[in-house]
C-alpha cells in the first residue's frame, strides 16, 4: 500500500465517520420522536410533535450544567462523552442501508457486543460518580440488568455464528459474511422454528439494552427519582439523551443485519444511484418496524418489573427459551445433513 | 567467544543461580545500609531479567536450549540434571521476571516501615529462583524440588505480617495445601521412576506407554498441579493466601501459581504427548470442564465478597478458568491435524496469551489494593469511599486494570478473550457462551469495587489521605504501560511470542528429540 | 512501509478480526466531534449554592458515612433472585483446612474414575 492509497482510505474513513455520526444522531432523535408519537396514540393521547426530541436537546444545551458537591468532577463530566463516543463508533462496523460496513474487515460481531457494553457502563459509572444514594441504587440496578441480559444475547450470537460455521462460511463473526449468507436460506423446518425463537428472544433483549419499560428499573422515575440521571443536567444530560437515540438505531440495525439482511434493489434491477436510494429507504423502513415492535409495542403494553424479577426473567425463562432455539438448530443440522430438504418435506407430508 | 555468547550458552543456569546467589548475599549487604540492599536486589533482578530476555530472544527464533549439570555421557542414566528451555518455558520465565522486578520496585516504599526486611528480600529472591527453576527444568524430580523451594519461601512471605493473626493462619493453610500437593506429586514421580527407571521428562516421554500405573500417575500429577494453580473446588486456599499477604508478595505469588499451571500443561502435552492416540480427547475435555466450573464459581464468589483483596483473589481464580478452557480446547483436538489448525491453534494462542495478560492485569489490581491499604490502612469495602479525589493516579491505574481484566476493547484482555471465544465455539457453543457470561460478570464485580473505594462523597476520615509514594506509582505505571502496548499491538505479540510457545507445546517431538535424537513420532 | 503495515496490522483470529489502532483513531475523531458538539452547551453553574447539594426529595442529608451506599449492599437484586446458588457457595467455603483437603481428595477420586473408565 503506497502513500496515495493510505491517504485515500484515511480520507474516506474521516468523511464516513463524520457522516455516520450526524446520520446516527439525526435519525436517532427522529425515531425517538416517532416512537413517542405512536405510543401516545396507542394510549389514546395526542402526544408531542415528531420534532420534539430535537427541541429537547437544544433546550438542554442552554441549561446550566450543575456538578454536585458529592460528585467526582472529572469522572462525572467524562462519562457522557465516553458513552456517546463508543456508541457512534459502533455505527462504523454495522452494514447500514444495505452497504457493507465502513471498516468492514477490521471489527466483528464480538467487538460490537463489547462496544455495546460501553454506553451502559458509562451510564453506570456516571451514576456512581454522582455521589447521590438514588443514583447509586439506579446504577447498580443497571449493572445487574446488564449481567442479566448478556446471557441470552451471548446465546443468540454464538448460535448464529455456530450455524454459519457449519455451513462453511469463512470468518463467521464478520458482519459482511453474515449479511452475504442469510441464515434463513440454509435452515430446514426445525431450524426455522429455532431462528424464530431466537428472533423473539432478541426482540425481548432490546428493551433491556435501551433501558425501556418493562426493564427500565435503573431509571425508574417513580421509585428512585430518576435513578442514574438524577444529578445530571444541561449538556451532560443532552449527551446521554443523544446516546440513547443512537443506541436505539444501533440495536435495530444489528437485528436487521443479523436476521433481515435482504435488499430490495436486486428485485428492481436499477442502476447505481436509484438502487442506493431504494436500499437506504428500505433499510430505514426495516429499522422503523424493528423499533416499533421491540420498543414501542412492549413499552405501552406492560408495567415495570422489579429488579430481581428482571434478573429472574432473563436468567431463567429467556435463557431456557434461547437454549431451546439452539437445540432446535442443532437438531436441524443433523437432520439436514443426514436427510436433505426434500426428504424432510416428504416426511412432513408436504410433497 | 564474547560476553553475549557466553551468557547465552550458560543462561539456563545463570537465570536460576543469580537470584539464588543474591538471596544468600542479601542479609550480608543489609548490614551496610537499607538503601544499598534495595538497590542490590533491584540490580540482581534487573540482571536476571536481561538474561531472560536474551535467552527468550534466541529460543523464540526456534532453538531449544539444554544445559546439563553432571555427566555429558547420555549412556549413563541418572547422573545428571537437565535443564531444557523451549519457547513455552521462556514465555513463563519472561512473565516471572517482569512480576518479580515490579514487586521489588513496589516494595521499596510499601514495606519500608516493617522490621525483618532482610528476610523479606531474601525470601523474594528465593521464591523467584524457585519459580525460574520450575519453568526451566527438564527433569521431574528437579521440578518437585523447585516446587518445594517456591512453596516454603512463599509460605514465610505470606505470613510476613506476623503481628496479625490472620496472616499466620493463611501461611499455615498455604503450607498444608502445598505439602499435600507436593507429596502426591512425589508419589506420581516415584511411580514413573519405578516403571521406566528415568527421571528426565524427555526420556520418560520417549518410553511411556499408557499402562494402568501411568494413568494413576497422570491423575495424581494433574490433580496436584491443578490444586496449586487454583482450580475450583480446590481453590479455597487462594483467597486466604492472596488477601493476607502484602501486596508485593501477592504479585510474586501470582507468578508462582502460574508456574504450577505451566506444570499441568508440560505434563499433559509433553510428558504424555506420545500416548495421545491411546487416550483420546477425554483428558482435554476434563481440563475444559474444570476450566468452565472454575470460571463460573470464581466469578460468582467474587460478586458477594466485601473485602478488597479477597475479591480480586476470587477473580484471579476465574481468570485461571479461562486459561484452562483455552489450552484444554487445544488438547482436545491434539491428534487431529485439520481440527487443530482450525480450532486448536487459535484456542491455545488465546489461552497462552491470557496467561501473560492475566498476570499483568491481576498484578496491577493487587498493586492498587496495596496502595489503598498503604494510604488508608483499611481493606474492607464497607469502610472505604470517595478516594478518587485524593489519589488520582491510583484511580487511573485502577480504571486501566478494570478495563483490562474484563476484556473491554482496546486493552489486552479483549485480544486474548476474542481468540478464546472465536475458536471454542466450534467445539461446543456452550463453552463460548459461559466464557462471555463470566467475562461480563467480572466487569460487574470490578465496577462494584470502583464505586465502593473510589467514588462517592468525600469522607471526613480520609481527608488527610495523600497519593502513594513514587516508587509504587512507577511500579504500577510499568505494568499499565505494558498492558496498553499489548492491547494496541496484539498481532506483534502473538506472532513473535505466543505462536512459538504454542507450537512448542504442540510439537512435543522437538522437545524429546533434543535429548533423544532417534525419537520418531510426534506431530 | 512494511513496518507501518505491521503496526497497523489487523489481528486475525480464525473467524474474526480486530484492529485496535484504527479503532483508536476513529474513536479519537468521534471524541473530537462530540467535544465540539458539547462545547455548544452551557458550562456555567452557580458553585457553592443550594444547587450543588444532592437531591434527596426533601429528606435531610445525614453525615457522609451514612450517605455512601456500602459495597456489600450493591447488586441486591442479582444476589436475591439467585439466592439458592449463593447460599450453596457460601456454605461450601467454610475456611476449615480439613475441608480444603477433602475437596482435593474428592476431585482426585472423580478424576480416577473418569480416567480409569477411558
Amino acid at each position: 500500500m503506497d502513500f496515495i492509497e493510505i491517504s485515500q482510505t484515511a480520507l474516506l474513513i474521516i468523511i464516513g465517520t463524520v457522516g455516520l455520526a450526524l446520520f446516527g444522531m439525526f435519525f436517532g432523535l427522529l425515531y425517538k420522536g416517532i416512537d413517542r408519537k405512536l405510543s401516545a396514540h396507542m394510549q389514546g393521547r395526542i402526544g408531542p410533535p415528531i420534532r420534539q426530541p430535537f427541541r429537547d436537546v437544544i433546550k438542554l444545551f442552554t441549561k446550566e450544567n450543575i456538578v454536585p458537591e458529592n460528585a467526582v468532577p472529572w469522572i462525572f463530566n467524562m462519562a457522557p462523552l465516553i458513552g456517546l463516543v463508543a456508541t457512534i463508533s459502533i455505527l462504523l462496523y454495522l452494514p447500514l442501508g444495505g452497504f457493507p460496513p465502513l471498516l468492514s474487515n477490521m471489527g466483528d460481531l464480538i467487538l460490537i457486543l463489547y462496544l455495546l457494553i460501553i454506553p451502559s457502563l458509562a451510564m453506570v459509572i456516571g451514576g456512581f460518580a454522582s455521589g447521590s444514594p438514588y443514583a447509586t441504587v439506579g446504577a447498580q440496578r443497571e449493572m445487574a440488568t446488564m449481567i442479566a441480559y448478556e446471557f441470552p444475547l451471548a446465546i443468540i450470537i454464538i448460535s448464529i455464528a455456530w450455524k454459519l460455521s457449519l455451513e462453511g462460511v469463512t470468518n463467521v463473526f464478520a458482519l459482511s459474511s453474515i449479511v452475504s449468507a442469510p441464515i434463513w436460506s440454509s435452515a430446514g423446518p426445525i431450524g426455522f422454528i429455532g431462528f424464530i425463537i431466537l428472533l423473539i428472544t432478541l426482540i425481548i433483549v432490546t428493551p433491556a439494552e435501551l433501558s425501556k419499560i418493562p426493564f427500565d428499573s435503573p431509571e425508574a422515575e417513580t421509585e428512585i427519582a430518576g435513578g442514574i440521571l438524577v444529578e445530571y443536567s444541561g449538556r451532560n444530560l443532552a449527551m446521554f439523551y443523544l446516546t440513547d437515540g443512537v443506541k436505539t438505531i444501533v440495536m435495530a440495525s444489528l437485528i436487521v443485519a443479523l436476521f433481515f439482511p435482504y435488499n430490495l434493489s436486486p428485485l428492481f434491477g436499477f442502476g447505481s444511484y436509484p438502487a442506493f436510494a431504494i436500499d437506504i429507504l428500505f433499510y430505514l423502513v426495516k429499522v422503523l418496524l424493528v423499533i416499533l415492535f421491540s420498543v414501542t409495542l412492549i413499552r405501552v403494553a406492560v408495567a415495570r418489573l422489579k429488579i430481581d424479577q428482571i434478573v429472574y426473567t432473563y436468567w431463567v425463562p429467556l435463557t431456557l427459551l434461547s437454549l431451546v432455539g439452539l437445540i432446535c438448530i442443532m437438531w436441524d443440522q443433523t437432520i439436514m445433513a443426514n436427510f436433505g430438504l426434500n426428504t424432510v418435506f416428504e416426511m412432513l407430508g408436504l410433497i | 567467544m564474547n560476553i553475549i555468547d557466553f551468557l547465552l550458552q550458560h543462561s539456563p543456569a545463570l537465570i536460576v543461580a543469580i537470584p539464588l546467589l543474591g538471596a544468600f548475599l542479601t542479609p550480608l549487604i543489609s548490614r551496610i545500609n537499607n538503601k544499598a540492599r534495595n538497590i542490590f536486589v533491584i540490580l540482581i533482578l534487573g540482571l536476571t531479567t536481561s538474561i531472560v530476555f536474551l535467552l527468550a530472544n534466541d529460543v523464540f527464533a526456534g532453538n531449544i536450549h539444554t544445559y546439563v549439570f553432571g555427566s555429558q555421557d547420555l549412556a549413563l542414566p541418572i547422573v545428571r540434571i537437565l535443564f531444557e528451555v523451549d519457547a513455552m518455558s521462556a514465555f513463563m520465565a519472561i512473565i516471572g521476571s517482569i512480576l518479580a522486578l515490579v514487586a521489588v520496585i513496589y516494595s521499596w516504599a510499601f514495606i519500608k516501615e516493617n522490621t525483618g526486611l532482610d528476610k523479606f528480600y531474601t525470601l523474594i529472591l528465593l521464591t523467584t529462583a524457585g519459580m525460574f527453576g520450575m519453568v526451566l527444568t527438564g527433569d521431574m524430580f528437579n521440578l518437585f524440588v523447585f516446587l518445594e523451594i517456591t512453596s516454603i519461601a512463599s509460605c514465610a512471605l505470606i505470613a510476613f505480617w506476623t503481628n496479625k493473626g490472620k496472616s499466620v493462619e493463611a501461611g499455615f493453610k498455604y503450607i498444608v495445601i502445598s505439602s499435600i500437593g507436593a507429596l502426591f506429586l512425589l508419589f506420581a514421580i516415584a511411580l514413573l521412576y519405578g516403571q521406566y527407571n528415568a527421571l528426565n521428562i524427555a526420556t520418560l516421554a520417549n518410553a511411556i506407554q499408557f499402562s494402568f500405573l501411568d494413568k494413576i500417575a497422570l491423575v495424581l500429577l494433574i490433580a496436584a498441579f491443578a490444586m496449586k494453580a487454583g482450580i475450583v473446588p480446590m481453590h479455597m486456599w487462594l483467597p486466604d493466601a492472596y488477601s493476607k499477604a502484602p501486596a508485593s508478595v501477592t504479585i510474586v505469588l501470582v507468578g508462582a501459581t502460574q508456574a504450577s499451571l505451566y506444570g499441568v500443561f508440560r505434563v499433559c502435552f509433553t510428558l504424555y504427548g506420545n500416548t495421545i492416540n491411546l487416550s483420546p480427547a477425554s483428558i482435554g475435555w476434563i481440563i475444559v470442564l474444570l476450566g468452565l466450573i472454575t470460571m463460573l464459581l470464581g466469578v460468582a464468589m467474587a460478586l458477594i465478597q466485601s473485602d478488597f483483596k479477597r475479591l480480586i483473589a476470587f477473580s484471579a481464580v476465574a481468570e485461571i478458568g479461562f486459561m484452562f478452557l483455552g489450552i484444554g480446547a487445544g488438547l482436545t483436538v491434539l491428534g487431529n491435524a485439520e481440527m487443530m489448525a482450525a480450532i486448536g491453534i487459535p484456542a491455545m494462542s488465546g489461552g497462552v496469551f491470557h496467561i501473560m495478560n492475566d498476570a499483568l492485569d491481576i498484578g496491577l489490581l493487587f498493586l492498587v489494593a496495596g496502595a489503598i491499604y498503604y494510604a488508608t490502612r483499611e481493606t474492607s469495602l464497607d469502610k472505604l469511599g470517595g478516594l478518587a479525589r485524593n489519589m488520582k493516579y491510583t484511580t487511573v491505574f485502577f480504571i486501566i486494570g478494570l478495563f483490562a481484566v474484563s476484556g473491554i476493547p482496546p486493552m489486552n484482555g479483549f485480544a486474548s478473550k476474542l481468540l478464546i471465544y472465536e475458536s471454542t465455539f466450534q467445539l461446543n457453543p456452550i463453552l463460548s457462551i459461559v466464557a462471555i457470561l463470566s467475562s461480563i460478570m467480572l466487569l460487574a464485580v470490578f465496577v462494584k469495587v470502583f464505586h465502593s473505594v473510589f467514588l462517592g462523597p468525600s469522607l471526613p476520615k480520609f481527608k488527610e489521605v495523600k497519593e502513594v509514594p513514587k516508587s509504587m506509582l512507577i511500579a504500577m505505571g510499568i505494568i499499565a504501560s505494558i498492558i496498553i502496548v499489548f492491547g494496541l499491538f496484539p498481532e506483534l505479540i502473538i506472532n513473535n511470542i505466543v505462536e512459538p510457545a504454542v507450537s512448542a507445546l504442540v510439537n512435543y517431538g522437538d522437545y524429546i528429540r533434543e535429548v533423544i535424537p532417534t525419537f520418531t513420532g510426534g506431530i | 512501509m512494511s513496518m507501518l503495515e505491521t503496526l497497523l496490522g489487523t489481528f486475525q483470529t480464525g473467524s474474526g478480526f480486530w484492529n485496535p489502532i484504527v479503532w483508536i483513531i476513529v474513536a479519537a475523531l468521534v471524541f473530537l466531534i462530540t467535544y465540539i458538539l458539547r462545547g455548544f452547551g452551557n458550562k456555567k453553574y452557580k458553585k457553592g449554592t443550594e444547587q450543588v447539594k444532592s437531591f434527596l426529595s426533601g429528606n435531610p442529608e445525614y453525615e457522609k458515612e451514612k450517605m455512601h451506599v456500602k459495597g456489600s449492599n450493591l447488586f441486591w437484586g442479582f444476589t436475591e433472585s439467585l439466592k439458592w446458588i449463593f447460599d450453596i457457595l457460601h456454605k461450601m467455603h467454610t475456611g476449615n483446612i480439613s475441608d480444603y483437603v477433602l475437596w482435593f481428595v474428592i476431585v482426585m477420586a472423580v478424576l480416577f474414575l473418569l480416567v480409569g473408565l477411558m
